[in-house]
């Protein structure tokens, strides 16, 4: 399986597509209704308990950690060098030039828990729906056939571009094409490797595109669907659920306002270790794995 | 005249910018039941000729095109392709660029799904392609897990769960490997033996004589010969002058036997004319 597709069989597998896309539209939704970091860390931390109710603890971990490389430097970077706010107002001085400045570590930290949010609800939402499933329900929401088509095509279309990348590779290192030169040769030597490439791939989709019409592809009338997609009674409640959520996410935004809670230092400190320990937990990891690797 | 599977008349056909025809004048009729072989050397037109019968020419690819294609009592030219696609199927030569979708299934639900067969019906077309091709139990897999002969053999599924009256092969063992031709030519007998209405373009002369009713020669776009496997072969010389070559016991039969009459075509017939001939 070339997407990120993990095969299982819980709550969260069964939902109609279209439910867990609303789902996602509805994450997106809370998190940019308040600008609270303490909200926003909440939002992550409820979506953990989704993730390993279906299942999909591992691969979400292995996932992840792309994920906390981007935010950790996102918390750093503008927790530092932010000229956004009150720059007088320091939380943590590390040098005599050099500190976290409140307003700057409150956006850092928004953002940071904003990604991770949005991140592990749109992973919760591809490692659980089928591709196909996807499509089928795209058509259902009226998106035409060939869009639908073209989405699914590319889950099938990389890795076959990427395998012949490797051949023509292969065949104009035999033609001694020095891959392993200089940068600025290196780069030269892209065009080589692109202009075939860019040639087969186009004679494919001309040839795939031949195939579709042989197969009924632009056929007028009604398209069936081998995979059966109802929304049921799981997907009306999950729905209910949400629509709840948001409904009182909106008013205590109209009431209260963006800012629920004070955001005190300590807060804004926590978010900031916190994202540094994991990461260097990632970090520590992957070491410890390339050193292994070294010595076994 | 209207019970004839494939009737062309005339056809002639030219690319744009090209400087001369790719066809031909090319005509011929095949009946139902009946299984057509074009032959001939690379650049005759074989694969321009099944895409005219399928109707990818002239309704995808330009060109001038004139004479008259009537596949399964439909006019070619004049009805588009998605039309045509209960009349005729067409398989093509690179198995991996036929295959669009993530699991076998799916791959042969997708032309079903198109033209709109329902679910139920669906399920079962699946299993009965599937299960002629010898793919039952592949049903989950990636098409682009499978070896070059399954992924042909699975092209081939696809385009038979439609149920097409006139099944097309461009050349589809060519870019197989001896055991991935041997499935796909399995998958074709049994096919011949259901009665299926069929044109291949092969190159394996032997093979196609064991399953072909008639066999169509193609030179430099042009027909040179027509008719019966027993028909065209017999007459080696002049194949030889258009540079191909006849079945290997035909070729050693006309070497051996003067009567130019008994010279065999197929391997049985062979091993019986031979035996009779050492017994003489």
């Amino acid at each position: 399986m070339n997407s990120m597709y993990v095969q299982g069989n819980s709550f969260l597998h069964q939902l109609d597509p279209r439910t867990k896309i609303l789902f996602v539209f509805s994450i997106i939704l809370f998190v940019f209704l308040f600008y609270d970091p303490m909200f926003q860390f909440l939002v992550t931390v409820s979506l953990l308990p989704i993730v390993f109710l279906s299942g999909l603890t591992t691969p979400y971990l292995k996932t992840v950690k792309f994920m906390f490389l981007l935010v950790f430097l996102i918390i750093t970077v503008h927790g530092l060098y932010n000229p956004m706010g009150d720059v007088t107002k320091v939380t943590w001085q590390l040098t005599e030039n050099l500190s976290f400045k409140h307003d700057a570590l409150i956006y850092g930290a928004v953002m940071s828990f904003r990604i991770l949010s949005i991140g592990t609800a749109t992973l919760l939402f591809v490692m659980s729906t089928h591709p196909s499933d996807l499509a089928n329900a795209l058509v259902k929401w009226k998106v035409p056939h060939a869009v639908a088509f073209m989405i699914l095509s590319t889950f099938q279309l990389i890795p076959i571009i990427g395998r012949e990348a490797k051949v023509i590779m292969e065949a104009q290192q035999a033609r001694c094409l020095d891959v392993k030169a200089n940068m600025i040769q290196r780069v030269k030597h892209l065009i080589p490797l692109f202009a075939p490439l860019f040639i087969t791939s186009f004679m494919r989709v001309h040839q795939m595109s031949q195939v579709l019409e042989c197969r009924g592809f632009s056929s007028t009338g009604p398209k069936t669907s081998l995979r059966e997609m109802t929304i049921g009674f799981r997907d009306y409640a999950f729905l209910t659920a949400i629509a709840l959520f948001a409904l009182a996410a909106i008013t205590l935004r109209a009431v209260v306002g963006g800012t629920l809670l004070p955001i005190t230092d300590f807060v804004l400190m926590s978010a900031l270790i916190g994202i540094w320990i994991v990461c260097s937990i990632y970090f520590f990891d992957f070491l410890w794995k390339s050193v292994r690797k070294k010595v076994v | 005249m209207e019970n004839k599977a494939i009737k062309v008349e005339n056809l002639t056909f030219r690319y744009p910018d090209a400087e001369s025809d790719t066809l031909k004048n090319i005509s011929f009729e095949l009946d139902y039941g009946e299984v057509l072989g074009i032959i001939g050397p690379n650049g005759a037109g074989k694969t321009t000729l099944a895409m005219a019968l399928k109707g990818l020419i002239p309704h995808t690819v330009d060109g001038e095109i004139q004479g008259k294609i009537i596949v399964d009592g439909k006019d070619v030219l004049k009805h588009d392709i998605s039309e045509q696609v209960l009349n005729s199927g067409l398989v093509f030569q690179d198995p991996e660029g036929q295959l669009s979708q993530m699991s076998v299934e799916e791959e042969v639900a997708f032309g079903l799904g198109n033209i709109g067969v329902p679910r139920a019906e669906m399920v079962k077309r699946i299993e009965k392609a599937l299960q002629t091709v010898g793919l039952a139990g592949f049903e989950k897999r990636s098409p682009l897990a499978l070896s070059g002969g399954q992924q042909q053999r699975l092209a081939i599924a696809s385009v038979m769960a439609m149920e097409p009256s006139i099944m097309m092969m461009d050349e589809p063992t060519t870019m197989l490997d001896p055991v991935g031709k041997n499935e796909v030519f399995k998958v074709l007998k049994s096919l011949k033996e259901k009665g299926m209405t069929g044109v291949i373009i092969e190159h394996e002369i032997e093979r196609l004589t064991m399953y072909c009713d008639k066999i169509l020669v193609l030179h430099e776009g042009e027909s040179i010969l027509f008719g019966t496997p027993k028909e065209i072969f017999s007459d080696l010389m002049l194949l030889k002058k258009f540079k191909l070559r006849g079945p290997q016991v035909t070729e050693v039969a006309y070497e051996v036997f003067n009567d130019k009459e008994q010279i065999p075509v197929v391997l049985d017939e062979a091993v019986q004319s031979f035996s009779k001939e050492l017994k003489a």
